[in-house]
């Protein structure tokens, strides 16, 4: 190669072409090229050769789109499908941290942790700590986008503003708030006996330590998805926005009839990501009180599914029941996606009709709207064409 | 949580078993094959956790072994420390060449006790007699495998706050304040009839939270949650419940300040007269010493060391150094194990952090029994002299294999239970549902 006098690398593009490419396509491109060494060396090939070119240009077309993706394929298969599997083949052993895999036990461990009244009660906290944390977090980060959709000097400003908490390492967030929310001398209760308040449980009572934690995720995701929310209200068209107000529709009627019906399908996708999120829950209530003994609070008041998993695995060293534990909050995140699923798809129907009552009479009821839609269209177009068609 | 041995702060773990993993990954050389030197340089690992003291001594192995290398991690608590072993155990790989372990996790580690080298391999026999025989028994397996040095022993005094017992008209000198607790023949009856007093004196609690004085009773007797067969015993087992009952009367009168432990405000109720007295093994007395410190105290702070502890002599915690089966260097790491729990090193360990040594030696070496920073801490107490008396008569107690998850899932919200007025029959109760729930064996 360096001995070649190489002119211009541009030079070389219709050679490499050649060698490489399906002969179907270098045949018609050939000729059209015009370039003497180009043709002759296609048509000079014998025709064997070609034949498995062909064969081989014709495996490229169907098989290399597969190679594409395969990467991430391969990656999930190992990072994803094998622990799952694997994990459910723990969950059917008398399975021990440190001795290893021990009896076949069948669903025992299912059936053992369906009883566990400390898998029930994580599962409360859970959903207890994802409800409180997802619902004004929505409701806020809604509130922040619309302020945030009007028009604000130093917008940049205010939008960087309000996802910095989410730039902080959870960690970090908690072991701040940790401190704050401490029972003895943390500021909130210092704070509340100035104003001759009862300190509050944080640490160990049930809604007060599941409104810390959930305070932290709201602080840390708001920010967030007001900025996704915004986003999505600016794709909303300003001339609705105008007409509804030329007819006199006030800010507040303009944002519940025209913004949060635009920007559902984004809302849909923020409460989805929200909900596997809340439901996977972990670094808050692990560092939220590290020098309690029991994880989540001393009677597992604030233990979430996963820590409550950790706990058993590592702590407990059961890995057979963590393992099992891990399978069952897998398949309530799949039956709270369908059922996400499922409602956002009745929603977004019902948005096709105003006035239907069910999901099914709503797609009726849009499929004959649209059916008139297109009829009175291509009326129009003819009236149109036929007012246009005598001048 | 007995062998937790500072504030807990996890962002540190993170840190700490990235190190590790990192570390542990570096962890190349020369084969075990040959022995090494400059020309056949080893990395040796070593994992240790809380305040053990060491951290000065691996310079000096380093200098004085040419050709070794020691890359030292050292986990905030010993709770994290268990969880960074057990998942390194459980993963197969990853373990340091010299790994740390408490007496608390002895049960967990006894019942895979093949995964760690036997050091009689290594010549344990030839320095058996260093160390208190008791200390020896724990760390030998039933197959007769010695599978750690013993670092500390943790026998256990009473820490107190002589400003506090002034100002409540107690006496102030440390051999009084032995004598006002019953001196030799201290009982828990002593205690909390004294605290009650201090109490109706000044208002103010006797000791910080109920937990660690339940793992002193509970350590102190000759079986604890455990028969020395493995048994669990605890339902039904009258000698606990009748220091649960003790326990409870105290925390009923108000004698607990129901501080978090591992906690305590970031120190700040060391200084602020929470409470006058503390339980204190060994190696709490460094503990004692960094939590008034992180709140701003200092030796004038009025804490001071007594040479007494409520129903006799007992010992929490206390550290051995192993040599996981998955050291690639298993004789370099035995020397240095050795090494590091030498007469010597354990003078120059108990000097740093006051962990008490464990080998006979060192016990009575003028570093220990003299003048140090500790003892300049605490008001001039003897510490070392004070600790080699608590250490007398201690019987090491047999630790199952869930030990150290019942002392923190079962009797840590009971204790804190009793801390917040649940009375004493209802705690129990509950403690016992737990461990129903829990489904220990």
């Amino acid at each position: 190669m360096g001995t070649m006098p190489s002119p211009d690398p541009w030079e070389k593009k219709p050679m490499t072409s050649t060698l490489s490419p399906p002969s179907g396509p270098a045949q018609k491109h050939g000729p059209r090229s015009g370039r003497a060494p180009v043709t002759p060396n296609a048509a000079e090939a014998p025709r064997p050769r070609s034949a498995l070119r062909s064969r081989l240009g014709a495996l490229d077309v169907k098989a290399s789109p597969y190679l594409y993706v395969a990467p991430f394929f391969i990656l999930f298969a190992l990072v994803g499908l094998f622990p799952l599997v694997y994990t459910f083949v723990v969950s059917i052993n008398d399975w021990d941290l440190l001795s290893g895999a021990g009896e076949w036990v069948g669903l025992e461990n299912y059936a053992a942790e369906l009883t566990d009244p400390y898998f029930w009660n994580s599962l409360f906290n859970t959903f207890s700590i994802f409800l409180l944390s997802a619902v004004p977090q929505l409701v806020a980060a809604t509130f922040i986008a619309a302020l945030l959709d009007q028009n604000l000097r130093a917008k940049t400003f205010w939008r960087m503003g309000v996802l910095l908490p989410y730039v902080v390492t959870p960690v970090a967030v908690t072991l701040i708030f940790s401190s704050a929310f401490d029972e003895k001398y943390g500021l909130i209760n210092n704070l509340l006996q100035m104003l001759d308040i009862d300190p509050v449980g944080w640490k160990s009572e049930v809604l007060p330590s599941h409104l810390a934690i959930a305070s932290m995720v709201n602080w840390r995701w708001t920010g967030y998805n007001a900025l996704i929310l915004l986003a999505a209200m600016q794709a909303v068209p300003r001339d609705l926005h105008e007409s509804a107000s030329l007819d006199g529709a006030g800010a507040l009627r303009r944002f519940f009839s025209i913004t949060l019906p635009g920007i559902r399908p984004t809302m849909i996708f923020v409460i989805i990501t929200a909900t596997v999120g809340g439901l996977q829950i972990f670094t808050e209530p692990k560092l939220f009180n590290p020098s309690s003994s029991t994880l989540g609070g001393p009677n597992r008041e604030y233990q979430t599914t996963v820590l409550y998993l950790w706990d058993l695995a590592f702590n407990r060293g059961d890995f057979g029941k963590a393992s099992a534990v891990a399978w069952l909050l897998f398949l309530i995140i799949i039956g709270v996606g369908l059922l996400n699923f499922f409602i956002s798809r009745s929603i977004a129907s019902a948005d096709a009709k105003h006035h239907a009552k069910s999901g099914r009479t709503a797609r009726r009821a849009a499929r004959r709207a649209a059916r008139k839609r297109t009829l009175r269209r291509a009326h129009g177009q003819a009236a149109h064409d036929s007012k246009e068609d005598p001048s | 949580m007995k062998f937790s041995r500072h504030t807990r702060t996890a962002a540190a773990v993170a840190g700490a078993a990235a190190f590790a993993l990192l570390a542990a990954g570096c962890s190349t050389g020369a084969s075990s094959a040959e022995p090494a030197s400059s020309d056949n340089p080893v990395t040796l690992t070593v994992t240790t956790f809380g305040t053990m003291g060491l951290g000065d001594l691996y310079k000096q192995y380093e200098s004085d072994h040419p050709g070794i290398t020691i890359e030292a991690t050292n986990i905030d608590t010993g709770g994290n420390a268990l969880t960074d072993w057990k998942t390194k155990q459980a993963a197969g790989s990853g373990l340091a060449d010299v790994q740390a372990v408490e007496e608390g996790w002895l049960g967990q580690v006894m019942a895979v006790s093949d995964a760690f080298t036997d050091l009689g391999q290594y010549g344990a026999a030839d320095i058996k007699d260093r160390w208190v025989s008791w200390k020896m028994d724990q760390a030998t397996d039933p197959e007769g495998r010695v599978i750690g040095y013993g670092t500390d022993i943790g026998p256990v005094g009473l820490c107190y706050n002589k400003d506090l017992f002034k100002e409540a008209g107690l006496p102030t000198d440390r051999a009084e304040v032995a004598s006002l607790l019953g001196g030799d023949n201290s009982t828990w009856a002593d205690y909390f009839e004294t605290g009650k007093k201090y109490k109706e004196a000044t208002g103010n609690a006797w000791y910080d939270q109920s937990g660690f004085v339940w793992n002193s009773m509970v350590n102190q007797l000759p079986e604890g949650y455990y028969q020395a067969d493995g048994t669990l015993d605890i339902d039904g087992n009258a000698a606990l419940a009748e220091r649960w009952g003790e326990l409870a009367g105290g925390a009923a009168a108000g004698l607990s300040a129901g501080q978090t432990q591992w906690d305590w405000g970031k120190g700040k109720a060391f200084v602020d007269g929470s409470f006058a007295t503390f339980v204190c093994p060994g190696w709490m007395l460094g503990v004692v010493q960094g939590q008034v410190e992180a709140a701003g105290g200092n030796a004038d702070s009025g804490w001071d060391f007594a040479d007494v502890f409520p129903g006799g002599a007992t010992n929490w915690g206390g550290t051995f150094l192993t040599v996981p089966t998955q050291s690639k260097h298993p004789a370099e790491a035995a020397e240095l194990a050795a090494w590091l729990t030498d007469a010597k090193a354990q003078v120059a360990a108990f000097q740093a952090a006051g962990t008490f040594p464990s080998v006979t030696a060192a016990q009575g070496d003028p570093g220990v029994s003299g003048s140090n920073a500790l003892s300049k801490f605490f008001n001039d107490a003897p510490v070392g002299e004070i600790l080699a008396s608590r250490a007398e008569g201690v019987k090491a107690q047999y630790k199952g294999p869930n030990d150290s998850v019942i002392q923190e899932q079962v009797f840590g919200p009971a204790t804190i239970a009793l801390d917040k007025g649940t009375d004493g029959t209802t705690a129990w109760n509950d403690a016992l549902a737990t461990l129903k729930n829990l489904d220990l064996k």
